[in-house]
């Protein structure tokens, strides 16, 4: 009873409550990097990346699907990583906000988040990013409505959507010119 | 998350359905877009649970001219979507799959999965209600083939036994000339569960079909109203006449998302809607 009361005080954190039960090996490739580690069978993807990688930028908020905040790409396609168990993730690619930047320099479409403020606090900024990029990688050349679509997924609090939708927008242009030079 | 459950993949799905009928407290796991969500707030104990997502007989995804198409339970949303087939042939279900919830969700999230939930306000029930879609269902003891219009029996139940899979749903190929449309009400342009849905298909032959969510304690196939009008035929009169005849059909109640007056009146606007651009008539 005190072991589950603990773990319902964990629930309510961002951090994984263990299960005790016995660990699974999981084999994926986060941010191009091979990774392999063993784990709890109850974790979720996002505890995983938090928890475990230590990359922080991947956020949680809902719980349940519905904020977008925790947003990661996995095989190409945006998902909630609070809705993913991390062993689900076996032999898959993904990818989180750390993955943007290239060698350390941030990429277009972070460069276009903070010329057009497109970010307040914050907090919701790198589940942006991830829909934003996932969109922009299977569609160079969004319309308004494509846009608007998939980054409705994405809820923030404090900066308004106008600048977001005027950052995602400009990065798929300055991209596709980016394309054309080279 | 409570539940201290063990996670088994089968690679067949005999290996499942045994697994399934032998143990207790499992729960199936396809997209997990609900499944987790009743994880995380601890609102069921999982002993086990058990991905369906590597059994390459759930991935089937096929249409057959002049039969129809099969939709395995590995199949997501997205992919539905995005098919070139849903889009031409059962558009409903298209815009359904189109309005079901976000991008991110709807890339787990299957329609297997949708119609298993049983929420009488899921999206995609209409859409399939009016193709007479059917469900395959496994067991250890064998394959039952279910009508989807029977497969819903309540507030997130259905026919489905504990020892049962869902394979696939069957929907049989519509033929030429033969159209449908899925119209939604929600609070907010976005991400919402539907207030009120409406699907509507127009056959080859003239008569329609009606369905509707979020008005009972199932997604309805409404086969009564649907033939009282097309005995009456398609006509600006007959459609004004099913937009106020839905209701007596329906028992929507008061709840977060609407109240029940409201529901009652959108079915009846959102049905004319459907015919009126099914058939092009101005009403």
């Amino acid at each position: 009873m005190a072991q589950q009361a603990e773990n319902k005080a964990c629930a309510m954190t961002t951090a994984h409550a263990e299960s005790m039960k016995r660990r699974v090996r999981l084999t994926c490739r986060v941010n191009g990097q091979f990774v392999v580690e063993d784990i709890d069978p109850t974790m979720l993807l996002l505890h995983f990346l938090r928890d475990r990688l230590k990359l922080f930028g991947t956020k949680e908020a809902c719980g349940e699907g519905e904020c977008g905040a925790c947003t990661v790409i996995m095989n190409g396609r945006p998902v909630t990583s609070c809705l993913v168990l991390a062993v689900e993730a076996e032999g898959s690619e993904i990818t989180t906000v750390e993955g943007l930047a290239k060698d350390g320099e941030l990429s277009i479409l972070q460069q276009e988040f903070i010329k057009f403020d497109a970010l307040q606090c914050g907090f919701c900024t790198p589940g942006m990013l991830m829909s934003a990029r996932a969109l922009l990688d299977r569609n160079p050349d969004p319309t308004d409505d494509d846009i608007m679509e998939a980054m409705s997924g994405n809820l923030c609090r404090c900066t308004g959507y106008r600048q977001i939708f005027d950052a995602v927008k400009k990065a798929a242009k300055r991209e596709r010119e980016e394309l054309k030079r080279s | 998350m409570l539940s201290q459950f063990d996670y088994i993949k089968p690679l067949v799905l005999d290996d499942a359905l045994t697994f399934l009928a032998e143990h207790e407290q499992t729960y199936i796991l396809a997209g997990g877009t609900d499944l987790i969500i009743m994880l995380n707030k601890n609102m069921i104990d999982a002993k086990y649970i058990l991905d369906i997502k590597y059994i390459p007989d759930l991935d089937v995804f096929k249409f057959t001219e002049g039969e129809g198409l099969e939709i395995g339970a590995n199949v997501t949303v997205n992919e539905l979507a995005e098919c070139d087939v849903v889009q031409t042939k059962y558009k409903a279900l298209c815009e359904a799959a189109s309005v079901l919830a976000t991008e991110q969700l709807r890339n787990r999230a299957t329609l297997v999965g949708n119609i298993c939930n049983a929420s009488p306000g899921a999206d995609l029930p209409p859409s399939l209600l009016i193709y007479d879609a059917t469900v395959k269902i496994a067991s250890v003891k064998g394959e039952r083939i279910v009508p989807l219009r029977e497969f819903f029996t309540g507030v997130k139940k259905t026919q489905l036994n504990k020892d049962e899979i869902v394979v696939s749903v069957f929907l049989p190929d519509p033929g030429k000339k033969d159209d449908s449309i899925y119209l939604r009400q929600t609070r907010l342009r976005g991400h919402d569960l539907s207030t009120v849905g409406v699907a509507c298909r127009l056959k080859g032959d003239g008569k329609v079909a009606i369905a509707i969510n979020a008005v009972a304690i199932t997604p309805l196939l409404l086969s009564d109203l649907s033939n009282q009008l097309n005995a009456k035929g398609l006509s600006e009169e007959s459609i004004l006449w099913a937009s106020e005849e839905i209701k007596k059909h329906i028992k929507p109640i008061t709840d977060v998302r609407a109240s029940k007056e409201y529901r009652l009146h959108m079915a009846g606007i959102l049905l004319k809607r459907c015919l009126a651009q099914l058939t092009g008539k101005e009403v």
